[in-house]
Formats: C-alpha cells, sequence, structure tokens
C-alpha cells in the first residue's frame, strides 16, 4: 500500500515505479488479509485447539508478535516526539511528528489483537482495566499502553491547531511512557523471578534498545513507501538528512542490542549455571536456525550491511528486514526460556500433546499473525490518509 | 502555514514535568497498594467453621489406619474458623510405587480433561546398573506460601486464602497463562477446550459397529465440583481457557473428606492434615530430619513435604 505517489522519490523510485510497487504491495495486503481472517475464523470456530503451545511453552508466536509490535510503537514515538521536540532534521515538522504517532498507534493496535486472540478468555481482556493487581506487570503495562494510547490520540489532534500550549508537555510524556512501557516488556519476563533465563535486568535494556531500533526502522521504512513531501531541493535535502539520521538510530540500536545479548548469553559459557540449559538449547539446539539464520544473520548482519551502503533503497530493506529479525529475536527470548522444566520427568509423567517442552507455531498461528500484519498496515494507511486530509482542511502543510 | 521552530519556552517545560511527576506519582501509588496485605477475599470466622459429623459415632482405636486418623484430625481441623487451619501435604517417596491411583483418582475426582493434570507423578532413575534406583515423585500443586503465581495475575483471579490453599476464580481468570510460566512446580495446567473423543474417530453411524454413547461420550461433558461449585464446560464455559490446578479438593474436605489422592494412594505414601495442629499426623511426619521440600531455593516455602 502507497499513500502516496511523489514524481520522484527519496528512493530515486520514479513514477511508473512506484506505481508498481503500489500494486505489488496492494496485492500483498490483500493476500496478508485473506489469510488472516481464515485464520481468525479458525481460532474462533476450534479455540485454540490448532494451537501450538501447551500448558508447559505457554506463550508461543501472537506473544512473540506483539511485544514486537509493542517495540515498534514505543520506539516510533519516541523518536518522534524527541525528534519534534528537539527540531531534528527530518523531524521538526508536524507532519512529521503525526507520522510517527501514526506508526506508533498502528503497531499498538494489533499487539491488542494478538494477545486478545491468545487468551483463554478473549472477552475477558477487559477485567484487566476493570479489576487489575498492579503486582502483575502485565496489568500495570496494560494500563501504561491504554493512557499511552489517549496521550498519543490528544497529541496527534493537537498537532492539527496552530499553536497549543498542550503539544510539546504531552509529548513529552507520552515518550516518557514510550520509553517505560517497551523496557516494561522486558520487566514482564524478568518479573518471573522462578525463571533463571528470563530472571536477568539485562532484558529491560534489550527491549529498549530494540524499540529504538524498530521504531527507526518502522519510520525508514513507512517513509520509504511513500516518499518525501512535493517541494524543492531543499525539501529532498532535509528529507535526506532525516533518512540519514534514522538509519544511524537503527544502526547504533542494533549494535548496542547485540552488545548487551553478547553479553546475557556469554555469561553462561564462562560460568555454566541453571540456564545454560535453554542458552545451549537457542544457541546450539533446535532454535540455532532461529537465533544464528533469522535473527543474527537476516536481521543482524544483513541489515548493517545494507544500512552502510549509500543506497536509499537498501536502506529500506535493511530496515525491513531488521523489523523481521528482531521478530525472530522476541521469539529467541519467549520460547528458550520456556522449553526446560525444573522438575526432572514431569514431560514423561503425564503424555498430551499440550504437556511438553517443545514448541513450534502453527499454520493457524501465522494466519493469525498475518491478520495482525494487515491490520497494522491498513491502519497505518488510514492515519497517512487522514494526516493529509485533516491538515488540508485545517490549512497546514502535508 | 509556517510552523514555529522554538523549542520548549518555560511553561511548557513546567508543564510537561508536572505531568511525567503526576504520572510517575500514580504509577508508584498503585503498584505500592497493591503491594500492602489487604483484607483476605475468603470469608473468616464462625461463618467458616463446619461442624461435620463424619466418624462422629466411630470410636478412636489405637492403631487405627492412617486414613482414619487423618480423616478424624480433618473433621477436627474444620470445627475452627478458616483462618485457624493450615492445610498442608507429606508424601513418602520411599513408600510410593509409582501406581498413580492418585494421578487417575485426581482425574476422577476433578474430570479433568485432557492435557489437564493436577498430580502427576514422576519416575526418576538414579544411578546407572548395577547401582540403579527408581524414584516416584508425585507433583501436586505446592500451595506455597509466598506463590509466585499469585503475584503477576493481573486480575485477582488467584490467591492464597486464609487455610493455606492456593485457589483460583474461574469466572475471573482470563487464561493468559502467566501464572504457568510463573510456577517454578510447572503445577499450572490450561483447559484447552479438548474431550477425549476430540480426535476419535466417527465409528459407524448405523449397524452393530455403531459406538454406543456414540462420539460425544456423554460422561465427558459432565460438570465438575471444584470449589464446591457446578463448572460446565459447554459452549466452551469456565474452566476451559482457564488455568487449573491442584486445590487440595476443597470441595471434599468441606464435607469431611481427605483429598482423593489421599484416600486413593494404595501405600498411604500421602499424608494431609492441619499443620496448626500440633499432635496431627502431618506435623509428626513433617518435623523429621528427612524432610525435603522440591527446589526450596526459589523461596516460594512449598507446603507440600517430601519424605525422603
Amino acid at each position: 500500500m502507497t499513500a502516496h505517489v511523489s514524481a520522484k522519490s527519496g528512493f530515486g523510485w520514479d513514477t511508473g515505479a512506484a506505481a508498481s510497487w503500489s500494486v505489488i504491495l496492494w496485492l500483498l495486503w490483500i493476500a496478508l488479509l485473506a489469510a488472516g481472517l481464515y485464520g481468525v475464523a479458525l481460532r474462533f470456530t476450534y479455540g485454540h485447539q490448532l494451537a501450538g503451545y501447551g500448558s508447559y511453552v505457554p506463550w508461543g508466536l501472537w506473544i512473540g508478535l506483539y511485544f514486537l509490535a509493542i517495540g515498534m510503537s514505543g520506539g516510533a514515538f519516541v523518536l518522534g516526539a524527541v525528534g519534534y521536540i528537539l527540531d531534528l532534521p527530518g523531524f521538526g515538522k508536524r507532519s512529521e511528528l503525526r507520522l510517527a504517532i501514526v506508526l506508533s498507534v498502528a503497531a499498538l493496535i494489533p499487539a491488542f489483537i494478538g494477545v486478545a486472540l491468545d487468551l483463554g478468555h478473549t472477552w475477558r481482556l477487559f477485567s484487566i482495566l476493570t479489576s487489575p493487581t498492579f503486582t502483575s506487570m502485565m496489568a500495570f503495562n496494560a494500563w501504561m499502553y491504554n493512557i499511552f494510547l489517549v496521550v498519543a490520540a490528544v497529541c496527534w489532534l493537537l498537532s492539527f491547531a496552530r499553536d497549543s500550549l498542550w503539544l510539546k508537555p504531552l509529548l513529552v510524556l507520552g515518550a516518557f511512557m514510550s520509553v517505560l512501557f517497551p523496557s516494561q516488556s522486558g520487566v514482564f519476563f524478568e518479573a518471573v523471578r522462578t525463571n533463571d533465563f528470563w530472571h536477568s535486568p539485562i532484558l529491560s535494556v534489550l527491549f529498549l534498545a530494540s524499540a529504538i531500533a524498530l521504531g527507526g526502522a518502522g519510520l525508514l521504512l513507512v517513509r520509504a513507501l511513500i516518499g518525501p513531501e512535493r517541494g524543492g531541493e531543499e525539501v529532498e535535502a532535509e528529507t535526506a538528512r532525516s533518512l540519514n539520521l534514522l538509519r544511524i538510530v537503527v544502526i547504533v540500536a542494533i549494535v548496542v542490542y547485540e552488545v548487551f545479548e553478547f553479553a546475557e548469553y556469554s555469561i553462561a559459557f564462562w560460568s555454566p549455571g541453571a540456564h545454560s540449559p535453554n542458552v545451549v538449547f537457542l544457541l546450539f539446539g533446535d532454535y540455532w536456525p532461529v537465533f544464528w539464520l533469522l535473527h543474527i544473520l537476516l536481521g543482524v548482519i544483513v541489515p548493517l550491511v545494507l544500512l552502510l551502503t549509500a543506497s536509499k533503497g537498501l536502506w529500506a530493506l535493511g530496515a525491513f528486514l531488521a523489523v523481521v529479525g528482531f521478530a525472530a529475536a522476541r521469539m529467541t527470548v519467549l520460547v528458550p526460556g520456556q522449553i526446560a522444566g525444573q522438575i526432572p520427568g514431569l514431560q514423561a509423567a503425564f503424555q498430551d500433546v499440550r504437556l511438553a517442552y517443545h514448541y513450534s507455531p502453527t499454520a493457524m498461528e501465522y494466519l493469525v499473525g498475518c491478520f495482525m500484519v494487515a491490520v497494522g498496515t491498513a491502519l497505518l494507511y488510514v492515519g497517512i490518509k487522514l494526516n493529509r486530509l485533516l491538515a488540508q482542511r485545517a490549512g497546514l502543510s502535508v | 502555514m509556517t510552523e514555529s521552530k522554538k523549542r520548549m519556552d518555560r511553561r511548557e517545560f513546567v508543564l510537561a514535568a508536572g505531568l511525567v511527576g503526576a504520572g510517575t506519582a500514580v504509577g508508584v501509588a498503585a503498584i505500592v497498594k497493591d503491594r500492602l496485605k489487604t483484607e483476605p477475599i475468603d470469608p473468616t470466622g464462625e461463618g467458616t467453621v463446619r461442624n461435620l459429623s463424619v466418624l462422629k459415632n466411630i470410636k478412636p482405636q489405637e492403631h487405627e489406619d492412617f486414613l482414619v486418623r487423618m480423616q478424624r484430625e480433618l473433621v477436627a481441623a474444620m470445627a475452627k474458623p478458616v483462618e485457624k487451619r493450615h492445610w498442608i501435604m507429606v508424601i513418602d517417596i520411599r513408600k510410593c510405587i509409582g501406581c498413580f491411583a492418585c494421578t487417575i483418582g485426581c482425574v476422577a475426582e476433578n474430570k479433568l480433561p485432557p492435557g489437564v493434570v493436577y498430580r502427576p507423578v514422576t519416575t526418576q532413575e538414579i544411578g546407572e546398573f548395577p547401582n540403579i534406583q527408581i524414584r516416584f515423585v508425585p507433583r501436586p500443586c505446592m500451595h506455597c506460601n509466598t506463590p509466585s503465581c499469585v503475584a503477576v495475575c493481573p486480575v485477582k483471579a488467584t490467591w492464597k486464602r486464609p487455610d493455606g490453599v492456593v485457589v483460583i476464580d474461574y469466572d475471573k481468570c482470563i487464561g493468559c497463562r502467566y501464572c504457568l510460566n510463573a510456577c517454578p512446580y510447572g503445577a499450572r495446567t490450561s483447559d484447552f477446550g479438548r474431550y477425549y473423543s476430540s480426535d476419535a474417530a466417527e465409528g459407524a453411524r448405523t449397524g452393530k459397529d455403531r459406538p454406543v454413547e456414540g462420539r460425544t461420550l456423554p460422561w465427558q461433558h459432565e460438570p465438575n465440583n471444584e470449589y464446591a461449585k457446578n463448572w460446565d464446560r459447554k459452549d466452551h464455559s469456565s474452566p476451559v481457557g482457564n488455568a487449573r490446578k491442584c486445590h487440595f479438593c476443597l470441595h471434599r474436605l468441606e464435607v469431611g473428606q481427605l483429598p482423593m489422592c489421599v484416600t486413593t494412594c494404595i501405600g498411604r505414601a500421602t499424608y494431609f492434615g492441619d499443620e496448626n495442629d500440633p499432635n496431627s499426623l502431618v506435623v509428626e511426619l513433617k518435623t523429621k530430619n528427612n524432610v525435603q521440600t522440591l527446589i526450596p531455593h526459589w523461596g516460594n516455602q512449598p507446603q507440600c513435604f517430601y519424605i525422603v
């Protein structure tokens, strides 16, 4: 989907190429939506019976995608808000701020869908808001997201006003929350004090760094798709500067993530402890392709190489691969933390497919994942259209 | 329209600081409030006393069966308000022969569907031939004094009762499965709504080969009586979708019966009783020096003790 096709984008595409891309992206989106709707129909027809998770590995793909989307949401908002307040190149305009807010919200809503479909009682989701216990990081996060949604919505509305005293203060509050809730995604796992693999304070740092990378990659990708604003050489130069800034943000965030990830996993080998089996499973066991091929190769090395080139088109590809890589990275935190039981022989004690320390996403889970992506991209598209429409009505630059 | 490029002025800065400060204060207050000890959710006091007539007409005898003694102690404990009791379980793994009668008894009592188990018995092989031993370790819910499953529940659907039993409110549980991940003992399982006949063949529709009860097997749709309520799983109602776990058969305790796993244990390896009764069998057993708990280093203070 492309919201707007410029005569020549910042990535050097001419009108014809952009139109072709537009058709391809529309077809892709329709396929994603159709597959996703089928998945959702399966989920509601058969409940959780077609899912691959069970009682010993209770969380699967949807929870991984949920934390991925949360990261992108927080990262996009904090970059957009901080960039706008500090008037950084490519971020200082209201239209650029609105784009970041729209991306942030468009990432957050599918996350809610993923977690709602994962619940045993989907319609009781709202109990978290009506009768929460704030001893649980899940309840704290749920409230945080909802307050953030309100703050983001108000910021978005205020961005159409000619002059508002409240815009920047609310952006600061939103940015504060956008730093907190991706970090709290790490705490969500850290708070499980009885799990050696998860109970590590470094997870908060990993989740925050990945959020910044995801937000930067998301913005870079969206700007690649919609192209720069119409204007002269000055506008094109500013667009180029903003893309360069986003590229640097993504590179630095990925490197920071990798440094902390190395610190986390290497310690298990210097001093093998209780969580070493999980690390061995991740690095050399059944999960090695997810870690080494999807996360490290496809999600770190290839994106870094692409982002270090001079081609803006390759930057977009790098940003896309970084997002895919962080989806795999989420699974490398989620799944290995659940595959090693602490009671010897428990898996064999009572036989059932749901009582196994093993997890592979099923077709139904992937299809619902497609639905989450389709909803997110549709929201992004509608948001971008709305941005332009309302800005034109208000007589603002689009 | 040209946009203002100026950075934050003093008023905006003060407003921003106020919003962030107020947000932080509200967040901290919410956490602190829920961390403070609150009044028990369950009723307490005289209203919880049960004057049961079980074994009333049978005089205590010397060397009577442990089951009779424990049931007598159970009736005495039920005559106290709930907050004066503290249920514990003691399992003598030297006596456990791995017959799985407790597992099956529990499944039957609570009408557990496939994939839901409250009391599996693990088999551990120790050593190598010829110095080899097989050890059977039943694993009910530990009903920890500091349960890691309770704090993570986002909706107050699980808590520790005044008598020490950790329970789940099936009507509140949203099925997020956070508690499943938080329990180091793997004592919680999720009810995914399966039936024993889910994967069964349809069978002949007519004729002598037609299954007597059909594929639906009506018995598996019978409601269970956990927590002394009638839970009908029809139409994906609770407990389908919920976290489930051992509750020391609270519904049986209420009428003076021992938990099912205790009564079905043919080796008399499982003991149950009130820790607050200094003369009870469980206190007698628990104070032996060969008693251990499972993975005690997590600090959960499990209330299921193993004699090894």
